[in-house]
């Protein structure tokens, strides 16, 4: 990395969109952050540069995402920004423009999963898995991409999208599942059959402070980043981890962003959430902004009677344990016994029920994967929700599939052609 | 109505007397850098022999005055007080001055999060010193939402300071701190000398004997202001002069295009300003002056080292023009071969002597195995491609500037030429090379030697006023005016009654300084509600108001 690293900085408010008018996903969220930027005088930095957005086509969101019944009728043009940003930014930092990105935009998107019925979680398009899919596109299938996420929910659509895909590492750090939406992110949630270890989750407990995060980040997220050597980390900067988020329950800091920044020392960074627009998002923007310029980020902070509380020695010790807890699984993943996990095969089935909180929509899964033993194995994945109800069926490869697999998954396809009870057979196969 | 327009320029004083829409007479004086004021009063004494006296005179002065202080550093000492708060290190951004800290905070919505401390206060008198032929400026991060501690502040220093204070919320009601610093440091280093332009000129222009209605003084924006205003902001007076030149082609060309570029080709630089809708484009921020990143409205130009006297380089790979000046032409008795040789052995235009071209050409032509005009001409062709590149970098920056709405990103502005308008010297050979390039019509204005001075004469008032109200506060805030008040019925100040407050209070400004019949109009605002806990609290309103900039279409 650059002594003086440029930051290409991609900042869309979307100051003209909301879901709705009181929503917090509303036209104001990033006002103030854009006040305390301009204030500051960081637009205007000769280390920090802004670039314009742009719309993501239909064949970069179809790469990653199963659309129904059509991508027309669930999202908007400001979802089309919000992917387009997170790609130029990721192109900029590729090119050789900048050394690092930050795609500092709305809306969000890690709660989207592959499969789209509605918006989950204030998303619908999952920026850094479509942004992820580009890059490979690019550069090649052989792109490792470590995607570290640190909003305070559970990153269970950008999980869901690389479950079993061995060239993305995904980590998220968040409030544990039994006391945040969605109630998901636990350590045995570990990845697919194609891709197993490579799905790694520290849940933390309310209450987690900068002493927590940092001591995550430092004790499993470098050590584990530093054995699976990724040709490019994404930090998917959720910011409702601040003690002063009205929905999550968690005790970060500014301060403790910036640090967690300057040691992670991300390629790309994309906003997810944070809805503490005022007392938190201006301060931890412009610590990260710095952080990632590589400047003087010490005198960030809160101002003005804002103070974090303290973290409990309980949680302290909590947070040990999950600790050694992860990184035990991490260093003995490759150890594990598949078929335990999997089943003898030749299909691993798996079926289960998703909840739309924001559209208020149940969607039923019934997956299929192919246990291949020389590719991650196709998948076919049948789907139907309380908005689509006639079920649709998708096939869908791996990137670098094996002859035999494709040559399975055509067969399949011809099979489910017959089949009248379906509206829609999907075929996807990333490239 | 007469207007005297006067431009000091690096080697010329031009002056333009304009009567109505007609230019009835040009002059030209020397610049004596060692005495400005004695140049300029040379032109406009000159100038004042062809004006007839027989209607009333105003007099509009493009002086370059505060830019060559700057630019030369020329300032008196200045100390800033800063009161940053949490965020950016002021130390790290290193500021080629002193800043003094002190503790307090307002907020991004101009709360105060922390109060001034009495005892630093105190501390002033033994930091700053007496003052005496000095100067200091206060700045607060967020001021331009709440002045009140630069304000505090600033009477602090009124008791004892005896040099000239500067508060950075009266030079802009914009954002960036870094920005107001530098623009309230560098106001208040030149504001002393520009106390004294003004006196000299009130006495020089009392015993002149001429009707004289008004003195105005053209700003980097190229609208003009009252000549005592300039000595409270004359940070506004700086690079006047390529803002004169743009001002100049608005008035002169005949073009009706909404959008067209403009293109000014001299002896060492090209300088290229870009009109959108009938206006020209100003820099986003503000004026960047000597490396010192401002506030200060400002007309965007963009110089090339680019121009008929510039060096040039032969290799294999072609001729590169610039960006140095060769000195002067050969055809000129000069030593380096330049542009202006080529054009002038192709009998493109007469300069100095052809038969000196022509040898110098030639010598160079047998060195590349080439005829001598080949060579001219492509040393035209080079100048010509370069000039075109550097036109689509400005366009490609220009069309790079980020847009915050899904409006603007699904319909972007379009700043794309329709024309090209050029002057200068060389500009007749030059600019129908360029429209060709670029697939434009074109238009080459006369007058290229005085278009600044009947710039500077055609130029019009500009002022400006920032509107902040936040009515879950109940506030209003005009920085420029150093006000705030408390809005009596926050549930009906919606943004059409921010708007109609803020163009009276300017109506009355404009008045006040004499400006009766400008049109007002609203440059920018935005308007956001706010809600808290799925209840909405209150609004937050920002209206930017100023007088139309305009310039008097002239005829030759
Ligand atoms: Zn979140
Ligand atoms: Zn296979």
């Amino acid at each position: 990395m650059a002594q003086e690293p440029v930051v290409g900085l991609v900042f869309f408010p979307a100051f003209d969109w909301a879901i709705s008018p009181d929503h917090p996903e509303r036209q104001e969220r990033l006002l103030y952050t854009r006040d305390q930027i301009q204030e500051e005088g960081l637009f205007d930095h000769p280390r920090i540069r802004e670039f314009r957005p742009r719309l993501a086509e239909d064949r970069e969101i179809l790469r990653t995402h199963v659309v129904l019944p059509s991508l027309e009728r669930n999202i908007t043009e400001s979802h089309r920004i919000a992917a387009g940003g997170t790609i130029v930014a990721a192109d900029l930092v590729v090119d050789g423009t900048v050394d690092r990105a930050f795609a500092l935009l709305r809306p969000p998107g890690h709660h989207a999963n592959r499969f789209v019925h509605g918006a989950r979680g204030f998303c619908v398009l999952n920026n850094e898995a479509i942004m992820v899919d580009h890059l490979r596109h690019r550069l090649g299938a052989d792109l490792r991409v470590a995607i570290v996420d640190t909003d305070a929910h559970h990153a269970d659509g950008t999980q869901d999208v690389f479950y079993n895909d061995p060239g993305v590492l995904h980590i998220s750090l968040h409030q544990d599942g039994r006391t945040l939406y969605p109630g998901t992110g636990f350590t045995f949630e570990r990845g697919g059959p194609g891709a197993f270890g490579q799905t790694v989750n520290i849940p933390l407990p309310p209450g987690t402070g900068d002493e927590g995060m940092l001591m995550a980040l430092e004790e499993v997220v470098l050590p584990i980043l530093e054995d699976w050597r990724p040709d490019l980390v994404i930090n998917a900067a959720g910011q409702d981890n601040h003690f002063s988020d009205p929905i999550t329950n968690m005790g970060f800091s500014a301060q403790g962003y910036a640090k967690l920044t300057d040691l992670l020392q991300p390629d790309i960074v994309v906003l997810e959430g944070g809805y503490s627009i005022e007392s938190a998002l201006p301060y931890i923007n412009v610590g990260l902004l710095l952080a990632l310029a590589g400047l003087d980020y010490s005198q960030v902070e809160e101002p003005g009677g804002l103070r974090r509380p303290i973290q409990s020695r309980a949680i302290t010790k909590q947070v040990e344990e999950t600790c050694r807890e992860v990184l035990q699984l991490w260093k003995t993943r490759e150890q594990a016994d598949l078929k335990s996990e999997f089943g003898p095969g030749p299909f691993y089935e798996r079926r289960r029920q998703i909840y739309y909180d924001t559209d208020n929509i149940y969607e039923s899964q019934q997956e299929y994967i192919r246990l291949c033993p020389s590719c991650p194995g196709w998948r076919v994945v049948y789907t139907t929700s309380t908005r689509n109800q006639e079920p649709v069926a998708a096939l869908l490869l791996p990137w670098q599939p094996c002859a035999s697999c494709r040559g399975e998954a055509e067969e399949q396809r011809e099979k489910l052609q017959g089949d009248k009870r379906l509206t829609q057979i999907i075929w996807q196969e990333p490239a | 109505m007469y207007i005297i327009g006067i431009d000091v320029g690096g080697t010329h004083t031009d002056a333009a007397l304009l009567q109505g829409t007609q230019v009835v007479a040009l002059a030209k004086v020397p610049t004596d850098h060692g005495d400005l004021f004695s140049s300029t009063r040379q032109a406009l004494e000159d100038i004042l022999v062809q004006y007839p006296g027989d209607g009333p005179l105003k007099l509009q002065l493009s002086t370059t005055l505060s830019t060559n202080a700057i630019v030369e550093g020329r300032g008196v000492p200045t100390q800033v007080v800063a009161v940053p708060g949490p965020g950016v290190n002021l130390d790290s951004l290193r500021f080629p001055f002193p800043v003094h800290k002190l503790s307090g905070y307002i907020d991004h919505r101009g709360r105060e999060a922390a109060p001034l401390d009495p005892v630093e206060l105190n501390g002033l008198r033994d930091v700053l010193g007496s003052g005496e032929g000095e100067a200091a400026a206060v700045v607060g991060k967020f001021s331009q939402r709440n002045p009140s501690h630069e304000q505090v502040i600033g009477a602090e220093l009124e008791k004892w300071y005896r040099g000239t204070i500067s508060l950075g919320h009266r030079l802009s009601g914009r954002a960036n701190f870094p920005r107001r610093i530098t623009t309230a440091y560098l106001n208040a280093s030149v504001a002393q000398q520009q106390l004294g332009f003004v006196k000299m000129w009130k006495d020089v222009l009392g015993k002149l004997n001429i009707p004289l209605e008004d003195v105005l003084i053209l700003k980097a924006d190229g609208g003009t202001m009252a000549l005592q205003e300039s000595a409270l902001k004359p940070i506004e007076t700086i690079l006047s002069g390529p803002a004169a030149s743009t001002m100049g082609v608005q008035a002169l060309t005949s073009r009706e295009d909404a959008n067209y570029l403009i293109v000014d080709i001299g002896g060492t630089t090209t300088d290229l300003a870009v009109v959108v809708e009938g206006e020209v484009l100003y820099e986003r921020d503000g004026a960047v002056i000597s490396g010192y990143r401002t506030l200060v409205p400002a007309v965007l130009t963009r110089s090339l080292g680019l121009g008929g006297d510039s060096e040039l380089h032969f290799s294999p790979d072609g001729i590169r023009v610039g960006p140095r000046r060769a000195g002067k032409p050969v055809c000129l008795g000069g030593e380096g071969l330049t542009p202006t040789d080529a054009v002038t052995a192709l009998e493109l235009a007469q300069v100095g002597s052809r038969s000196q071209a022509v040898q110098a050409l030639e010598d160079q032509a047998r060195q590349l195995g080439v005829d001598w005009p080949e060579l001219a001409e492509r040393i035209i062709q080079a100048f010509t491609a370069q000039l075109a590149r550097a036109v689509e970098d400005l366009y490609r920056e220009l069309e790079s500037i980020p847009l915050y709405t899904v409006r603007e990103v699904l319909n972007p502005p379009d700043l794309r030429p329709t024309a090209v308008v050029g002057l200068g010297a060389p500009a007749p050979v030059f600019i129908p090379k360029l429209a060709q390039f670029l697939n434009l019509p074109y238009e080459v204005l006369p007058f290229s030697a005085g278009a600044n001075a009947i710039g500077a004469a055609a130029a019009q008032a500009t002022l400006g006023l920032t509107l902040h109200a936040d009515t879950e506060l109940a506030r209003i805030t005009l920085p420029e005016l150093g006000r705030q008040e408390e809005i009596r019925r926050p549930l009906f100040f919606d943004l059409a009654k921010a708007r109609s407050r803020v163009e009276e209070e300017l109506k009355e400004l404009a008045q006040a300084q004499g400006y009766q019949d400008a049109e007002i109009y609203v440059v920018e605002e935005e308007s956001f509600n706010m809600v808290r806990g799925f209840r909405t609290v209150g609004q937050r309103h920002m209206v930017r108001a100023q007088l139309r900039p305009q310039v008097r279409r002239v005829r030759g």
